[in-house]
């Protein structure tokens, strides 16, 4: 056998990646939106414990000849917790051991700003049907306007497993932006005097109805819309853990370790599905606009019945909490509690706002129940 | 086999039957828990043994504000004398921006 050096290095980079790139340009371009994504998550911070993932698993995806998403291929085995959302479910699980639901059970009527909040949804729904969306996918960009994540993927997973990325993307993306896209809105549609009303002190919420609450909900929503069970459930269950008093270990677990390793395959899993022919297309840029949309509409529907709520209470309910109907928790109800107190500095609206803003969670949970339950495919 | 194409006004009945929906577990949520919320308080008010003695602490006489202008009121020091709750009722002051004579105390425990 006859050996050339010369021959070797040449077989070598007609295999690589690199000599690939030149029937496969469009992958080079998604390494550019991987690195600008990598960019927002690590110089700018948006959403930083996502996006980084997301953006490397892009990254991943992209480089040819790799086959990492072929059978036997390392992401096609993370896709599954996807692909039968087991990721987003263990996600809200974390949610659960995280959020206090005292201010929602103190004063109940902030479910109905959640509920509002979902306006967004089904508009951009309608939005994007007439776009030329299929009605499923249409529904699952809709979901993008519950500025909820982890519903947001599970639903496209179900319905729309092509645009995942661009709507996972999307999703996440506003939800960084909420402090740009919403105060605008917030000072368009509340006056000034609405935005400096101070609100009372919530009641103090015993022990005993923290824990009924999750079991409660537990029990009425999933047996209403089966089709929740994944999110309502993992959900109630995390802030059972949280509330019960004699699970601190699993409650410690579900928030902090057990999310962060969902979270990386996560990302990773999402991020590995943005492969160029589907990526680089008309439709991604339709989706970033129609989640925009979304978020903006569903921002206005919880103002608008804050106002409305304002109005019937004689002026004891801030329009601002309303806005933060929009599920992201903490951001929305932070944001929040920002605007009212620019508009009057001993103004404290953070846990008033943490009301609809948990209600949000299980509001976008119900509609997305509702999407996969009409469109799902059985 | 799921719904792939909509007309206009089944595009309009999904959407409205969708945010009626969702109003309606939500609005069902909201009635619920009041309900719940009694149901605890009458099955705490019933176990509950009858109201105990106040903590040993002493309980110091402390500023609470009225909005005059003028302090008046008590605040139930636990486990903490009056230099650090005066101390505690200045820096929540601060951190908050409230006067203090806005700010009510009703009690300071020590953790």
């Amino acid at each position: 056998m006859e050996f050339s050096f010369i021959e070797v290095i040449r077989r070598i980079l007609a295999e690589s990646g690199f000599a690939a790139f030149a029937s496969q340009p469009r992958n080079l371009v998604m390494l550019i939106i991987a690195c600008v994504l990598l960019y927002m998550g690590i110089g700018k911070k948006f959403e930083p414990l996502l996006l980084v993932p997301i953006a490397f698993g892009i990254l991943m995806a992209n480089f040819p000849l790799t086959g990492i998403l072929d059978d036997g291929g390392l992401f096609k085995y993370f896709y599954f917790g996807v692909e039968h959302a087991i990721y987003p479910s263990i996600i809200f699980l974390g949610i659960g051991a995280m959020t206090d639901f005292g201010p929602l059970i103190a004063r109940p009527s902030s479910l109905l700003l959640g509920a509002a909040a979902q306006f967004g949804i089904f508009t951009a729904f309608l939005l994007a049907l007439a776009l030329g969306f299929p009605a499923a996918v249409a529904a699952a960009i809709g979901v993008i306007g519950g500025a909820d994540g982890p519903t947001a993927i599970l639903t496209a997973s179900k319905l729309a497993p092509n645009f995942l990325p661009a709507i996972a993307i999307a999703a996440y993306s506003y939800m960084a932006l909420i402090p740009m896209i919403q105060p605008p809105l917030m000072r368009l549609l509340t006056t000034p005097k609405e935005r400096e009303i101070k609100m009372e002190q919530l009641r103090t919420v015993s022990k005993t109805e923290k824990i009924m609450f999750p079991i409660a909900v537990a029990i009425f929503v999933i047996l209403l819309i089966p089709d929740t069970a994944p999110l309502i459930g993992m959900l109630m269950l995390g802030n059972l853990f949280r509330e019960c008093g004699v699970t601190d270990r699993l409650s410690d677990t579900a928030q902090n370790a057990l999310c962060n390793i969902v979270t990386i395959f996560l990302g990773l899993s999402v991020g590995c599905k943005a492969i160029a022919d589907t990526f680089l297309t008309w439709d991604t840029i339709k989706i970033i606009l129609l989640g925009l949309l979304a978020f903006m509409l569903s921002t206005c529907g919880g103002l608008l019945l804050g106002k409305v709520m304002c109005k019937l209470t004689g002026g004891k309910i801030n329009p601002l909490i309303g806005s933060a109907g929009v599920s992201a928790v903490p951001m929305a109800a932070r944001v929040a509690q920002m605007e009212g107190q620019k508009a009057n500095p001993s103004n404290f609206l953070l846990m008033h706002a943490m009301g609809p803003n948990v209600a949000g969670v299980i509001g976008s949970a119900v509609a997305a129940g509702f999407m996969i339950k009409v469109f799902g495919m059985g | 086999m799921g719904i792939t194409e909509l007309s206009l006004v089944e595009a309009l009945l999904v959407a409205l039957s969708g945010i009626v929906t969702v109003f309606i577990m939500l609005a069902v949520l909201c009635i619920m828990i009041p309900v719940i919320s009694k149901v605890v308080s009458s099955i705490e008010g019933k176990s509950a043994p009858a109201p105990a003695a106040a903590p040993a602490a002493p309980a110091a006489a402390a500023p609470a504000p009225v909005p005059g202008g003028t302090y008046t009121g008590e605040v139930a020091l636990l486990g903490c004398d009056e230099k650090t709750a005066a101390m505690v009722m200045a820096i929540v002051s601060h951190e908050t921006g409230i006067p203090l004579d806005q700010l009510i105390f009703h009690k300071i425990k020590a953790l």
